[in-house]
């Protein structure tokens, strides 16, 4: 049987039968070292010392390529070879030298990044954090920027990024609550919440749901976000994804909770209303009216981007008789060489926006002049020129890709794109019967929503009182209510005078 | 953590504005033109004045009972067999008004939009959104209601100032138009117009709390009246006697009328928009209410799922009459002059049982 083989089949039993760390260190050592297919597993390092205090050897398991080899010099083979003492925890002396008495938690400390150490004549083993994951500095945020407001993203690890949240929040009430998923691999999760603000219920909940995710890994926030939100299938988000540390901080400051996890540059944001998906950040960092001007164009451009195509096809083929004549002649002129349907038309070149749209996305930077050319000047004025589409449909199309871009927040401006095409084929079927009557379903639908418990449209329908800021904001000092939607423990911003 | 009721007053006025207001822009007007002409706007006043007693008398008669809905309150007071029978008859007089109702809406919007498809196939698609829209149960419905509302009114707003310039407000007189005499029996026969005040209360315990029924009940009636009689005067002092009784539609015979500016000439489409949206919430309302007293008195506590071969019976009965014209003067007429004095008497005879019982002086 081969090393790796063997490797395998003790990892199993180890499980299976929660072994604990036997009497002899050297027979640990070497289950170790088979557990971890040492010889094979390259980066897995062992080393063999000697104490100076007491002649004892010591056995030392890490992994190389996620540790500091400083930091490993310096705090535990110096002492071990220099240090003066009775005890081990007394020449090793940190404040994170962890007792350990199982196989599983030597291996789960070993894959975080931690060294283990075992002694001869010693049957429990000690651990030490000395992790050094690799991550990316801390940059920009890259989709969703401000003028005005800071410009720190959270990066990739999760210390750098919590302490990106205390560095907005100083408030000794501030909890980071730890907690692992995946079975296989386990990650850490860290809920982020002022504790004397939060709803313990909702709390409690989130806490459940992430205990009862059962996998064998959650790798990032991204995924997890999948496991706990309620309804997987629907086509509005239920949970906020941002990469700014403001704009948690925002959220943890009215009484929300916030995940954090290794490997995402973002963090989840629960429980989430729609006004909170729609909000950006700036809003609230530009002045009342200028703020509440940045609201108004949203709202009008969420309602082209939904509704444009839509109202079109349902007013050229069922209602003309609302279009001027001047304007309805132009159209049908235009029309005239045109060999689709008008319902074949706008479907073509809105789809034909989606795909400049994900090219641009997933094309390497040096090509990217290559989708505007393409976009413009193929899509636009040659499949015009070709009798492909009517000059109207780009204009249609064009607006209703370019406001779709003003919804800040990437899952809903999914929901919105998505929505359009559920729109467009509803006016294609009755023009503006059926048009109503979707749009009405799918606002009935939203407003059945809840996330974590909290209604997809609150503080407006159902009514709660909350800051205002919803369609519009109020001037911040007028802001005294934490949104009472989320039940926090403690209603008021500030103490009225 | 969210289960507690959160419906309150302003959802309430909300939903009676447009489950009742809406009368201003279905077949009702042209229904009362055919007996009063130019007088026809006192109408609902009188109805309202006959019904308001009555209804008054059940909210003072729910208040006393505290946390009874409509059903539980006539059974407590009359006993199991009648009252199931009072609830039945009450269900069943508005359950055929809504059926022929819904059939009239779909006229209208075959008759001014959509002349070419056949009748069947647009009332199947308006019973399927009403279908779904209503299996979102009353909360949802209520923050729909309470979101939309402001947009319908504004938008019948925005067509009464539009065709005030049409208006010429001597056309009322002779103010009691045909006589006297013809307007208070219609009105005294039409008081069932306002039959679905009655129908709200079996949401009674929904809200809140029951003061914000009552509270938002009294709005919505006070509103709901001013907007009736403000509409229907529109009605008579834009067209006249000579063709109010000719015009089917009076609401979309308005919208065709009004042009914004030079340019557009014919915005019917845009009132029609907020109509439809108007039209497809009050049958959500009217359906799930109905069903809703009908679950109550056959004891069917989740009576959600009921909602589907209801609005299947709803199609196969509103497809009875051979067109709309039968419909409208015909049976509608008729069901609403049968179906008045049983909202008008029935809160009565349960005051006076629980007046002798001594039911209210607790």
């Amino acid at each position: 049987m081969s090393r790796l083989q063997k490797g395998k089949k003790a990892i199993k039993q180890m499980y299976e039968k929660k072994e604990k760390l036997q009497e002899d260190a050297k027979d640990n050592a070497e289950r170790l070292k088979q557990l971890f297919s040492y010889g094979i597993n390259k980066d897995f390092s062992y080393k063999q010392l000697v104490a100076d205090y007491n002649k004892k050897k010591i056995y030392l398991f890490f992994y190389a390529s996620i540790v500091n080899s400083d930091k490993i010099e310096e705090f535990i083979i110096k002492p071990i070879h220099e240090g003066e003492g009775d005890k081990l925890s007394k020449i090793i002396n940190t404040r994170d030298l962890i007792e350990i008495t199982d196989f599983e938690q030597a291996t789960d400390d070993i894959n975080n990044g931690k060294i283990v150490l075992l002694m001869e004549g010693d049957s429990i083993g000690y651990s030490m954090e000395v992790s050094d994951f690799k991550h990316r500095a801390i940059s920009q945020p890259a989709n969703e920027s401000v003028i005005r407001g800071p410009k720190e993203a959270f990066t990739e690890s999760l210390f750098v990024n919590i302490s990106l949240v205390r560095k907005q929040i100083r408030d000794k009430q501030l909890i980071t609550e730890q907690s692992s998923v995946g079975t296989r691999s386990k990650q850490s999760v860290v809920l982020v919440y002022v504790s004397d603000i939060v709803n313990d219920e909702i709390l409690k909940n989130v806490r459940e749901r992430i205990e009862s995710i059962e996998v064998d890994t959650v790798r990032n926030v991204e995924l997890l976000e999948q496991y706990i939100e309620e309804r997987p299938y629907s086509i509005f988000p239920s949970i906020l994804y941002t990469e700014r540390p403001d704009n948690a901080g925002a959220y943890l400051e009215d009484g929300h909770i916030i995940l954090l996890m290794d490997n995402s540059a973002a963090c989840l944001i629960l429980p989430v209303t729609f006004w909170d998906l729609f909000h950006s950040p700036e809003d609230r960092y530009s002045r009342f009216i200028f703020g509440n001007f940045t609201r108004a164009i949203r709202f009008f451009s969420f309602y082209i981007t939904t509704m444009i195509s839509a109202a079109y096809v349902s007013l050229a083929n069922f209602h003309s008789e609302m279009i001027p004549p001047d304007l309805l002649f132009a159209i049908t002129a235009a029309r005239e060489y045109v060999p689709f349907p008008l319902i074949v038309e706008i479907l073509l070149m809105e789809f034909a926006f989606e795909l400049i749209r994900e090219a641009g996305i997933r094309i390497p930077n040096p090509l990217g002049p290559t989708i505007g050319i393409v976009g413009a000047l193929i899509l636009g004025q040659a499949a015009v020129e070709a009798n492909i589409i009517s000059p109207i449909i780009v204009i249609v199309a064009a607006l209703s890709g370019l406001t779709s871009f003003v919804i800040a927040d990437t899952s809903l401006n999914y929901t919105v794109r998505i929505s359009r095409f559920i729109f467009i084929l509803s006016a294609a079927f009755l023009g503006m019967l059926s048009l109503v009557g979707v749009f009405l379903l799918w606002f009935m639908y939203a407003a059945s929503l809840k996330s974590f418990g909290v209604p997809f449209f609150a503080p407006l329908a159902p009514y709660y009182k909350s800051s205002g800021d919803t369609m519009f904001r109020k001037a911040l000092r007028a802001e005294i209510w934490r949104p009472s939607h989320i039940k926090p423990k403690d209603l008021h911003k500030k103490q009225r005078k | 953590m969210h289960d507690q009721k959160t419906l309150k007053a302003s959802e309430m006025f909300t939903m009676i504005g447009l489950f009742i207001g809406m009368k201003v822009t279905d077949t009702t007007p042209t229904l009362f033109a055919q007996k009063a002409q130019n007088a026809f706007w006192l109408i609902p006043i009188i109805s309202f004045l006959v019904i308001l007693p009555s209804f008054f008398l059940l909210i003072y008669l729910l208040k006393k009972a505290q946390n009874k809905n409509l059903m539980e309150l006539i059974e407590s007071l009359i006993g199991s067999k009648l009252g199931k029978t009072l609830g039945f008859l009450i269900f069943l007089s508005s359950f055929l008004l809504m059926c022929l109702d819904s059939r009239s809406y779909v006229e209208q919007i075959k008759l001014l939009y959509f002349p070419a498809s056949p009748t069947t196939v647009l009332f199947f698609l308006f019973l399927c959104v009403v279908f779904f829209g209503a299996k979102k149960g009353l909360e949802v419905i209520g923050f729909t209601v309470k979101t939309s509302f402001l947009f319908i009114k504004l938008s019948a707003l925005l067509l009464a100032l539009l065709i005030s310039v049409e208006i010429v407000w001597q056309r009322i007189f002779p103010i009691f138009g045909s006589g006297l005499s013809t307007i208070l029996k219609e009105g005294a026969l039409k008081g069932s117009i306002f039959s679905e005040f009655f129908l709200l209360t079996i949401a009674y315990t929904s809200f809140k709390d029951t003061k914000q029924f009552r509270i938002g009940t009294l709005f919505g009636v006070i509103f709901v009246i001013i907007e009736i009689t403000f509409f229907f005067f529109v009605y008579a002092t834009v067209f006249d006697y000579n063709s109010i009784e000719k015009a089917s539609f009076p609401f979309h015979d308005i919208t065709q009328y009004v042009q914004l500016g030079e340019y557009f000439a014919n915005i019917e489409t845009f009132f029609m928009v907020f109509w439809l949206l108007a039209g497809f919430l009050r049958f959500i309302i009217y359906i799930y209410l109905i069903t809703w007293i009908f679950g109550a008195v056959f004891n069917i506590s989740e009576f959600e799922p009921l909602i589907l071969p209801f609005s299947f019976i709803t199609l196969i009965i509103g497809m009875v009459p051979d067109n709309s014209v039968i419909n409208e003067l015909l049976f509608r007429d008729m069901l609403l002059n049968y179906v008045t004095p049983l909202f008008v008497l029935f809160p009565v005879i349960l005051w006076i049982v629980a007046l002798s019982r001594g039911a209210l002086k607790k």
